[in-house]
């Protein structure tokens, strides 16, 4: 199910939040709303770890990681990594990379199989990714954009482009990447894919501003539907209603 | 917080202190003063710049490879926090830092070792030679107490003293 949530009024969720299949990352706001959704939908399943990375607030777009591991740039502090390591389960291997580009979340994209990254990522550090969060790397670029982290999200389930991707590409990616794909926009038209929304393997969150239609592309693309006839109803019901918490 | 070392003179930079410079490639240039950063904006290259840690390194000055240092390395892969673990490491960090200083200690007094013998025999050579520096060769010639020759004298039983009057 996908549910809409907001970042002190900010509906680029995907910015201040890292979701995977085995943890969750949330960054350190003014209340605690924010982390609350997430604790409320997340915390039996999986262990929400409200952190900073460098200090700032900005950690879904600095680290990259999937259920096997997670990435964090060279100017993470040491507090902030031993703080990672102690907070997520023992199978997520935590790891800071010395990179030009430093923004990792936004130069690399990831499920639990395949990553697609920046063409100007380090050999070295392409090579970090394919070893720790084990995974196939694939040097790309996502609708001409070359900041694939931010402009593609996909899971295990399926991916979202950029709404003017073309048809080729749109192939070429869904073979590579062995996932059905969609092109469609977040955040009321924003193409920004990964910086509005956050996806794992069973759930969503959005930004605010998701109209109904986007939101119900993301839920049948990334297959978040429970396939009870009651449960179509009243996740529907959530997703046709634009409410305002 | 971490102490992070200059760039130019490998001293390191406390809180509060010194200047952080980013290029335009990403690299991070860090200096402990106005000193290391006026240098490095001309360009010097701390390799042949006496005073650093990298020439004293580089020249054989200072202890260049220790086990010792290999503790002190950037990792980037941190360990679950473990509290018998922590208590054993502050431990070791006291001693450690004990056996380094003295292994360069060591290493300065090997370095130094047999100066004193080359002082000696320069100060001897010196003298031989360059005493006309000191004293006029016309004047040591005529008094030849002057000069400082090798005599041999033996070395006689202590006599009787004589007496002091006449």
């Amino acid at each position: 199910m996908a549910t809409r949530v907001q970042f002190e009024n900010c509906c680029d969720i995907g910015v201040f939040s890292k979701l995977t299949n085995a943890y969750c990352l949330v960054a350190i706001g003014g209340s605690e709303n924010f982390y609350s959704i997430f604790e409320g939908e997340l915390a039996d399943a999986i262990p929400v770890v409200k952190t900073s990375i460098a200090g700032t607030r900005i950690i879904g777009r600095l680290c990259a990681g999937n259920k096997n591991g997670l990435l964090v740039p060279h100017t993470t502090t040491d507090q902030e990594v031993q703080h990672l390591r102690n907070s997520l389960p023992d199978q997520v291997v935590v790891q800071r990379i010395e990179e030009r580009l430093s923004a990792l979340g936004n130069c690399i994209s990831c499920n639990d199989y395949v990553a697609l990254t920046h063409p100007d990522l380090d050999r070295e550090t392409e090579e970090l990714v394919a070893d720790i969060l084990g995974v196939e790397v694939f040097r790309q670029t996502v609708a001409g954009n070359i900041l694939v982290g931010s402009y593609c999200s996909f899971t295990n389930k399926g991916g979202l482009v950029p709404p003017h991707t073309s048809i080729e590409d749109l192939d070429e990616l869904s073979t590579l990447l062995q996932v059905p794909l969609v092109a469609g926009t977040v955040n009321r038209g924003s193409e920004v894919i990964s910086a509005g929304m956050i996806v794992n393997d069973w759930t969503a969150f959005c930004g605010s501003d998701t109209t109904a239609t986007e939101l119900s592309v993301i839920e049948s693309v990334f297959k978040l539907n429970e396939s009870q006839p009651s449960m179509i109803v009243d996740e529907m019901r959530k997703s046709l209603i634009d409410s305002y918490v | 917080m971490r102490l992070e070392k200059c760039w130019f003179c490998s001293s390191t930079v406390y809180p509060g202190h010194g200047i952080q410079f980013v290029r335009n490639d990403a690299k991070i240039f860090r200096f402990c003063r106005s000193k290391c950063h006026k240098n490095f904006k001309m360009k010097r290259n701390p390799r042949k710049v006496k005073w650093t840690k990298a020439f004293r390194r580089l020249h054989g000055k200072d202890m260049t490879q220790d086990s010792t240092f290999e503790f002190e390395r950037k990792r980037n892969r941190p360990e679950r926090y473990n509290r018998n673990v922590t208590m054993e490491t502050l431990k070791a960090i006291k001693k450690i830092d004990k056996i380094r200083v003295a292994r360069e200690a060591r290493h300065h007094t090997m370095r130094m070792k047999g100066k004193k013998g080359m002082e000696q025999k320069a100060a001897a050579r010196e003298l031989e030679q360059d005493i006309s520096l000191v004293k006029a060769p016309l004047a040591l010639r005529e008094k030849s107490s002057l000069t400082l020759s090798k005599i041999k004298v033996k070395a006689s039983q202590p006599q009787a003293e004589y007496p002091m009057e006449e």
